[in-house]
């Protein structure tokens, strides 16, 4: 009996496809919507924890706060500011930790005619291995360097390609301001990381940049290698109360560990999935409503039908199921649909992000299988669940009055 | 006895007004009886059939079919009277639309709980009885009223009902697919089919074998009919 009554079904729908059509769109956009934003969102997170991930692991961050200008007023003439020297004593202090501070300066670089404007680093010989990053071609900073305040530079790729072309770069002289440095090395290739391209980076010695360039011993910031992953929160503690004391007990500095990063972002994407879930459930919703409103044209057009059933043998329930398998199929179908339509889309806009979000690259919609399933079940769910009401409506009908309606 | 109707009274309540279809209705019908309700329009005849075919519950009183007290039983067991005990011919066929023939007859049978190939086997014989079988796979809108009608009347034979109702089952035909549809009728009124027709026509009324008349919701008269007609045309 189930086979017959689905086979109704399907007869019923495709005699009247517009109209099935269109009650299926809104299951279809609802479903499709569903699978598409869950697809985007766990693709913004692979993309972002990996993103953070390549920044290397087991990292420490460390920067300075901004003061309000109150604070300011109130710890004038303590030692404030993070300066190199808080970097050789967290070095002395913490030797299992490796310590690369980042110093940072807007230069002009010039070899023969060929030159660029841009953002120099000044760090030390750790934070190649730090971050994961090794050079091609030379060699990286080493201590020497800093020690004696050579003025040596490591190239980005692209950099090296600006300004040297095809031919090796190493042992070229070129200048950054008015300094004369010799390039030393040229890193691997790494494309853009975190929205900064690694490729067009410049490195000097950490000392140099603040003998030549800053005349001051302020740094930007700290990268600190922690060799344990467990210790890390520990460390991060350790490291901030040592640093308060040494600026007077005055905290205005920052530490922050990956997993700060990933748990903050890890609550942004949570953030877009209840708000994209929940634009995509409501969308799944007024799909819902759609197939109740054309279940219930449908029961009411086919009130003599539903009598005549009934005067022949057909129970409350025969005529529930009938009408609910009918609600139910038009969901499956358009579920399935929409399963497909939700894959393209997601496709489409991982596709249009790689291309128009800088660093987007390699962004690219994760459809989980887990995702499928719930947008279908969910449309099912609302086939059945919306199809209840006209279906219920239908066995209900009195027999008599059914078979005389006009 | 077959049938059995003891002060049957129906009320429809329409807002103020009260409508007396019914008005202290007793009938009784016996096995294999051949039996033509007449009367006015409006004098209850409609609302009578669908008391005897379990569709409604009278307002009050009693009815036995075949043992069974329907006026006792849950609207379930009802069901399965209407599928088992009982065959419909309407004056509209009712036949359902986008199904064949054999489709057609079919739906009492997967009611009742048959399998497709019992389904169809007994459709098809049925058919060939009521003369269709070169149209089994025809649509309803294939089919002209008469054997339109006589696909009803294979459905409603399907479960072989102790009680066949018609309302008005010529009521929509020409004179000749009215009389092949009445002829149907006596073969099976020969066969010990019990049947209760309703007509307006007295001619056809005539054919069958007992004749109630209904007037504002009562019995006015409930007698044998007069020889068939063809004999005394002979007479003539
Ligand atoms: N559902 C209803 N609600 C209210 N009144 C009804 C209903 N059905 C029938 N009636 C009334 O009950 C009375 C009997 O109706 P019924 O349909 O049984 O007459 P009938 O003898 O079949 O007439 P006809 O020959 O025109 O078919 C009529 O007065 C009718 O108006
Ligand atoms: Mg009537």
């Amino acid at each position: 009996m189930l086979g017959a009554i689905f086979r109704d079904a399907l007869k019923n729908l495709s005699s009247n496809l517009l109209r099935s059509g269109l009650t299926m769109l809104g299951v279809i956009i609802g479903v499709a919507s569903v699978i598409a934003m869950m697809a985007i969102v766990e693709g913004g997170q692979v993309w972002l924890v990996s993103s953070i991930e390549r920044l290397g692991t087991n990292l420490l961050f460390v920067w300075k706060k901004r003061l309000t200008i109150e604070e300011k007023r109130m710890f004038a003439g303590r030692n404030l500011k993070l300066r190199y020297d808080d970097a050789l004593a967290i070095r002395d202090r913490f030797p299992e930790l490796q310590v690369a501070p980042i110093i940072q300066i807007e230069g002009h670089v010039k070899a023969g005619e060929r030159d660029y404007s841009g953002r120099i680093t000044g760090t030390s010989p750790e934070f190649s291995p730090i971050r994961n990053f090794h050079p091609a071609e030379g060699r990286f900073l080493q201590q020497s360097d800093l020690q004696t305040w050579k003025r040596s530079a490591v190239l980005g790729k692209t950099i090296a390609e600006v300004l040297y072309g095809s031919k090796s770069a190493v042992g070229e002289q070129l200048k950054i301001g008015e300094h004369r440095f010799t390039v030393i090395g040229v890193m691997e290739p790494k494309g853009e990381v975190y929205g900064q391209d690694r490729d067009e980076m410049i490195f000097i010695p950490a000392t140099t940049a603040l003998r030549f360039f800053k005349g001051d011993d302020k740094i930007r910031s700290m990268v600190i290698h922690v060799p344990n992953r467990k210790q890390m929160e520990e460390v991060t503690h350790k490291l901030h109360q040592f640093l308060i004391q040494r600026h007077d007990g005055v905290d205005d500095i920052r530490v922050r560990n990956q997993g700060d990063f990933l748990g903050a972002v890890e609550q942004t994407i949570w953030t877009f999935r209840i708000v994209l879930g929940g634009v995509a459930i409501v969308a799944l919703l007024v799909g819902g409503i759609g197939i109740m409103n054309i279940m219930l044209v449908t029961v009411t057009e086919r009130t003599r039908e539903i009598g005549l059933r009934k005067a022949i043998g057909a129970t409350r329930q025969n005529i529930l199921l009938q009408f609910l398998i009918e609600s139910t199929t038009i969901s499956v179908i358009g579920g399935c649909f929409g399963v497909i339509l939700g894959i393209i889309a997601a496709y489409g806009f991982g596709d249009f992000v790689a291309q128009s979000m800088p660093g987007g690259g390699d962004w690219g919609a994760v459809i989980e299988p887990e995702a499928i399933a719930i947008a279908f079940v969910f449309a099912v769910s609302v086939g059945i669940g919306f199809g209840l009401f006209p279906a219920m409506k239908a066995a209900k009908l009195d027999p008599a009055e059914a078979l005389r309606y006009q | 006895m077959l049938i059995t109707l003891r002060h049957i009274q129906k009320i429809y309540n329409t807002g103020e007004v009260e409508v007396k279809a019914l008005n202290d209705l007793n009938i009784e019908i016996e096995q294999g009886e051949f039996v033509a309700i007449i009367g006015q329009s409006g004098s209850g005849k409609t609302t009578l059939l669908d008391i005897l075919g379990c569709l409604s519950h009278p307002t009050s009183g009693d009815y036995w079919l075949d043992e069974s007290h329907i006026t006792t039983l849950p609207d379930s067991e009802l069901t399965t009277i209407r599928n088992r005990q009982i065959g419909f011919i309407f004056q509209t066929f009712h036949l359902l639309p986008r199904k064949s023939a054999l489709e057609n007859v079919q739906l009492p049978l997967m009611y009742a709980g048959a399998t497709r190939l019992q389904q169809q086997s007994r459709a098809r014989e049925l058919l060939t009885t009521v003369g269709l079988h070169d149209r089994v796979n025809h649509h309803s809108n294939q089919l002209s009223g008469g054997q339109q009608q006589r696909v009803a009347i294979a459905r409603a034979l399907a479960n072989q009902p102790a009680l066949l109702l018609a309302d008005e089952p010529t009521g929509n035909l020409d004179s000749q697919s009215g009389s092949d549809i009445l002829s149907i009728f006596e073969e099976l009124h020969h066969q010990g089919q019990t049947i209760i027709m309703i007509t307006h026509d007295p001619l056809i009324a005539q054919r069958a074998n007992r004749r109630i008349t209904l007037l504002d919701g009562r019995v006015l008269a409930d007698e044998p009919t007069e020889s068939p007609k063809e004999p005394m045309l002979q007479e003539n």
